[in-house]
Formats: C-alpha cells, structure tokens, sequence
C-alpha cells in the first residue's frame, strides 16, 4: 500500500506522531471519558453509559448508511428527513390499524414493514439523480431534504403522532439484560415481584435498540472491508476511472449505496418509533445530518472519497454523543453540543489536512 | 425565418427561469382570487427579502466555486445578537430609534465575524467550503440557543416600526403622506388606502443592484470569476485569492446578518431558527438563477429571479391555501429541475461551448 511506504521512509518519531494522528479520534474519546469521568458526578456509571449507548443508536445508523456515500466520494444531506418521514409514517400506520382495533403486534409489524419498504424510495431517487442523472450528491440530496421535510409535514400535519400501541414503547425500551443487586441477571425481561426499592436500583444493560443497531453495524463492517460489494464501494471512492475500467458497474453500483443510507435511516426511524412511542418528524434545527457527517469525518473519512470505516464512524458517533452526555452531567446548555460538533467537525478536517497523510491521499 | 425560431429557443432556453416566473404567475392568477394586485405583489416583494439577501451572498460564494451551508442559521444568529442589543440598550436607557439603528448596527458587525472565520478556514486552511461553513452551521445555531436561552426574545415595542411601515400611503383624493402612516382616519378610509413600497422590500432592493454592480462593473467582481472560473490562472494572474475568498464568506455572512437585522425590524422578534428553512432556498434561488456550483458562472440578476421564484411560489400557495407544508416538496423538486436543465440542455441554456 502506499500508507505503508510513505510510514517506512520516516523516521520513529515521525511514525508515532503519524499514528497518533491517524488514530486522533480514539485518543480524544478517551480522554473525553476521562476528563467527564474526573468533571461529572454520576458519569462513570454502568447506568449513565447504557444512557449514553441508548442516545447514541440512532446516530450510529444514520452515521454508517452515511460511511458508505462518503467513501463513494459523494454525501447524504437528507438522512435526518427520510429518517423523520419513515418514522412519521410508521407510527401513522402503527396508530391507525390500533384505532380500528388491530392486534398490536399486528399493526407494529405492518407499521415496521411500511416503514422499511418506505424507506427504499429516497435512496433510489437519489442513487439514480447521482448515478444515471449525474446531478451532484450534494444538491440530489438537498432536494430530497427539502421534499422528504415536504412530505413528512403533510402527513403529520405539523404535530407529533400519538395514541400508537403501548407495547411499542415497551419494546422499544427493554433491554438486553438487567442486573439486580443480589439478585442476579435476567436477560430481556424485568426480574419479578420487584420492590420499589429493587425497582430504583435495578441496572438494565445494553438496550435493545442498541443491540439491533449493533447487528447492523456489524454486519455492514464486514460487508464494508470483507466483500466484493465493500471493495467496489472503496473503488469508486478512489478511482472513479479505474473503477469503470475494471468493469465495476458504477451507476448501479452507486444506486445501491444510496438505497443503503436511505435504508439505514429508515432503521433509524423505525427505532426511534419504538425508543420513543411517538413519531417525531425531524425539525430544521435538529441537523442530524451534520451529526452523521461530522463522526463519519471524525471517523477518519476522506470527503474526497476512497476513505473510511464503520468503526471509526462508531468512535465519531460516541466522541459527539459522550460530549452531549458529558455537556448535560455537568450542567451546561444542552445547545453546546451544536458548538462543540461543529468545532470538532471543523477540527478533523484540519488534522487530515495537515497530517502529511492527508497531503497524500487529498 | 428559421434563424429567427432558432434565436427565440436559445433566448428561452437561456431565460428558461424567467419564463418559469412568468408561468407560475399566469398559474396562480388563473386560479387564485387577486393574485395579481398591488397588494398582494407587495407581499410577494417582502416575501422574498430574507431569499434574497441570503441567496446575494450565496452567489458570491458559488461563483467561486464554493458553498456557505451556514447562511440559513447566520440569520438565526443575528436576529438573537439584533434583538438581544436592543433589548439590552433600551435597558440602558437609550431612545428607542438610537437602540434600533445601534442594535442593527451591532449586529452587522458581529455577524461579519463568522464570515471571517468561513474565510480563513477555506482560503488560509484549505478545509473544503461545505465542511467548514458547516461546522459554522452547527456552532453558530448552538450559540445562538445558548444566547437566548431557547426561547424567543422580544424587542420592545416600536421596534417593528421600520420593518412594517411602507414609503407612502394614499388614501385616493383625501390623504397622500410619505413614510408616516396617516392617523385618525375613518374605518372606510383605512380600507381604501393604498400602502406603496413596503420600507424591508426597498432596502433589499436598494441592497441587490449595489451588489449586482460590484460583481459586474468592479474589479472586485472579474477576480471573484476569475477564482471560479480557473483558479490556477487566478493566481497566476496576480490575485490574493486567500485575501478574496475570505471578503467573499465575509460578504456572505454580511447579507445573512442584513437579514437576521430586517427579521427583528419585521417581527419584533429574535429566534435561533429564524433562518433555519432558508438555506435550502437560497441554494435553490442561486442554482435556478442559472450559477453553477463548479464555479465561474452565476448573477445576481439571476437570483433575484430564483428568489421571486420561491416568493411567488409561497404566496401563491397561501392564496391558493395550499398547506405550506408543500413548499418544501416544491422547492426541493425546482432545484433538482434546475440543475438537471442545466446538465442536460447545455446548448439550450447557451454553455455549449
């Protein structure tokens, strides 16, 4: 590789700081934890880092459909509107089948399903705007804001939609094991005959929500540095000639690495339906996207293309989430996660850029 | 003959937005009740001020090839820096007049410092343009809510003088006066007056052709193309194009601080996400106005135009009453429109060559 030869010519020091520099990010998330662990009462605790975990799930999904468009070399702006339109429309079906008094697990699953297949259409508009059309990601993805918000506001009216079955929001909330003092684990179900003192201080470990998440995360890792479909994503990143003449089909190539981000948000919603109970649309301010953005770049992604990975988006998404939870334990306005990411995201992108690595590769 | 037809095509294909504005206007007379009126073409003209101040910027920045993301929460900003001063002057027991115009002036020279920021990251530290004005777009916003503490803040009262009063009011063959609205008039009398050029609108409109003469007719305009057009042959030329791009995120922040300044005078208000739906549409008022985000090319003639677009659009949907929801979808689908006319009719729009 040619990391690897430029790393051989320098010298020691130099090859440490080098490796400081490329792996910037797990040292800061470190010595985030640490600086909270030392600032904040109640930081370092299994509870508050399952809180943190539970926060953090959408962000991880939304961030890794967006590793994949970011290696291609193009960017998703609308992942945070597709995500509110699938929740939106997941909960209206969810609500709806409840009302004409459908089983619950009935009208979650259909509300799930629509939700997915849903989910399929921004993606492909998009994959086929950038890939057949050629219109540039980042403007495909801007209009697709603009009619994902458009059309998310119609159905919902401009207010969240309520009355969904109950169990939705107990799903949604178990977790994948709760340890009791003296009691012992119990896995996905709340230990019984509990006292409300057992209940105040039972632990719950590793919510559901994030162990789906993490399946995906998982399993798209792989699919990222295992599979051919991985290497090809990496191959268009890189070199979009020599992608085309090694007979990769870019266009449809490219179209499946949309579908993938918008199908990653529409996980996003459909969870974020269970966490929450109520389908929330996404608001202008929320900027999920510049979320997803800035881990995936702090991830270590190159905007240039041909740069990235699933696990250094997970170390992005917990730095931005971390600092969220951090911020609020030690009592400042939440709003400074706003300041904070964009100072971060701005931050990473001079790093990589004066790294000499990043000389190299940009 | 065929000469002719051909030349009306290219002239069509090159004003292919102004057409558009021509149609949508025919569309919302047809079916809308009063579209067409002096009224209504008024609020059209104040509908589009926030557009197009924000959009101005935004060519500046497009023609060089590069994009500010963060305009739309700018405006947010400095509506809550604007409001904030006015309050805290007032407080300090200035006259209200002296607040406003002090208030306003304090935040035009805040809200310059973002651009500064926009400026050097992109020209002194080479981080591309969509990242670093997006990360302004996430701090900017975050300190804004952190200033007025999420919610609202109020300018006193008088404050909306400016931003509501038009130039003349007539009532026909009684009253005629000139930037003071006329008082005690009777309920009929009120009715059948005429209110001519709403203040907001004629300082945008003082503001667009300023900027369109700088881009047209000065130095500081051929150099803005020339860094989009060829940067190599920019700097070959002798350009300080560090020192030009950052006046140009500065110009950029500078009109989306002009905005948040004519939202306080409107509505008395200053809220963290008054701008927050405005990026998206002045990226669209600028790509329908026929600039191309590769840079070199753009006018602010054209997204005058891409900005009464998106007015027009709006209003018409009130009158129509269309949910608003639907603007988003609409606009949304303009832009994608725009830019693929522009991919696919290179010799339609006149870039052939």
């Amino acid at each position: 590789m040619e990391e690897g030869d430029v790393l051989r010519r320098r010298s020691a020091a130099g090859r440490i700081l080098v490796r400081i520099g490329e792996r910037w990010s797990g040292f800061f998330l470190i010595l985030l934890l640490l600086a909270f662990s030392l600032l904040g009462r109640h930081f370092f605790a299994v509870r508050n880092f399952s809180n943190i975990l539970y926060y953090s799930t959408i962000y991880l999904l939304l961030a890794a459909g967006e590793t994949f468009v970011i290696i291609t070399g193009g960017i998703d702006l609308s992942v945070g509107f597709v995500m509110g339109l699938v929740m939106v429309a997941t909960s209206i079906v969810m609500r709806d089948l409840h009302a004409m008094g459908v089983q619950p697990a009935m009208s979650m699953i259909s509300g799930s399903v629509v939700g997915l297949v849903l989910g399929v259409f921004p993606g492909l508009i998009n994959g086929l705007l950038v890939a057949r059309l050629r219109v540039p990601p980042f403007i495909a993805t801007l209009g697709m804001y603009g009619v994902a918000n458009g059309i998310t506001l119609n159905l919902c009216q401009g207010f969240p939609i309520y009355y969904l079955p109950p169990q939705v929001q107990q799903i949604g909330n178990l977790f994948v094991a709760y340890f009791l003092p003296g009691h012992g684990l119990t896995f996905f179900r709340r230990p019984s005959n509990m006292t409300p003192d057992d209940i105040r201080s039972l632990v719950g470990i590793v919510p559901v929500t994030v162990l789906v998440a993490a399946i995906f995360l998982l399993v798209f890792g792989f699919i990222l540095v295992r599979t051919r479909f991985g290497r090809h994503t990496f191959a268009i990143g890189g070199n979009l000639d020599a992608a085309i003449r090694s007979g990769i089909a870019v266009p449809r190539h490219l179209v499946k690495v949309y579908v993938l981000s918008s199908m990653f948000a529409a996980v996003a919603g459909v969870l974020y339906t269970y966490r929450a109970g109520i389908g929330h649309f996404t608001t202008l301010s929320s900027s999920y996207e510049l979320f997803a953005i800035a881990a995936v770049v702090i991830g270590g992604a190159s905007l240039m293309g041909g740069r990235g990975s699933i696990g250094g988006t997970v170390i992005g998404v917990l730095i931005l989430n971390v600092l969220e939870n951090g911020l609020n334990i030690t009592g400042l306005p939440a709003f400074y996660r706003y300041m904070a990411t964009g100072l971060i995201l701005i931050a990473a992108v001079v790093i990589d850029q004066l790294t000499p690595e990043g000389y190299s590769s940009a | 003959m065929g000469r002719n037809a051909g030349g009306a095509a290219e002239w069509a294909g090159r004003n292919w937005a102004l057409l558009f504005l021509a149609l949508e206007i025919a569309a919302f007379t047809a079916f809308g009740t009063h579209f067409v009126s002096l009224e209504n073409l008024q609020n059209v003209l104040v509908a589009c001020t926030y557009v197009l101040l924000l959009g101005i910027g935004e060519t500046f920045v497009i023609i060089t090839g590069g994009i500010d993301l963060s305009v739309g929460f700018l405006m947010g900003f400095s509506t809550v820096i604007c409001a904030k001063a006015i309050v805290l002057l007032r407080g300090a027991a200035l006259p209200l007049p002296a607040a406003v115009v002090l208030g306003a002036v304090i935040c035009l020279a805040v809200g310059l410092l973002p651009g500064v920021v926009n400026g050097l990251l992109v020209a002194r530290l080479r981080v591309p343009p969509f990242l670093a004005t997006f990360g302004m777009y996430g701090f900017t916003y975050g300190l804004a809510e952190i200033i007025c503490d999420n919610t609202p803040i109020t300018a006193p009262e008088g404050t909306g003088y400016a931003g509501n009063e038009y130039v003349f009011y007539l009532v026909p063959g009684k009253v005629f006066s000139f930037l003071v609205r006329p008082q005690g008039l009777s309920e009929g009398d009120l009715r059948r007056m005429i209110t001519v050029l709403p203040i907001i609108a004629v300082i945008t409109f003082i503001v667009a052709p300023i900027f369109a003469f700088v881009l047209t007719r000065m130095r500081f305009g051929r150099h803005t193309y020339a860094i989009g057009g060829n940067m190599d042959a920019a700097i070959r030329a002798g350009i300080n194009v560090p020192r030009h791009l950052t006046y140009i995120y500065m110009i950029s922040s500078a009109c989306a601080a002009l905005a948040g300044a004519l939202f306080v005078l409107r509505y008395v208000t200053g809220t963290a996400d008054a701008g927050s739906s405005l990026m998206l549409d002045a990226v669209v008022a600028v790509v329908i106005g026929g600039a191309s985000l590769y840079g070199g090319r753009g006018t602010v003639k054209g997204t005058i135009v891409g900005a009464l677009i998106i007015a027009v659009l709006e209003t018409g949907m009130v009158n129509l009453e269309i949910p608003t929801f639907n603007r988003y979808i609409a606009i949304g689908g303009i832009l994608i429109f725009a830019v693929l006319v522009d991919q696919f009719f290179p010799d339609l729009v006149g870039r052939g060559k």
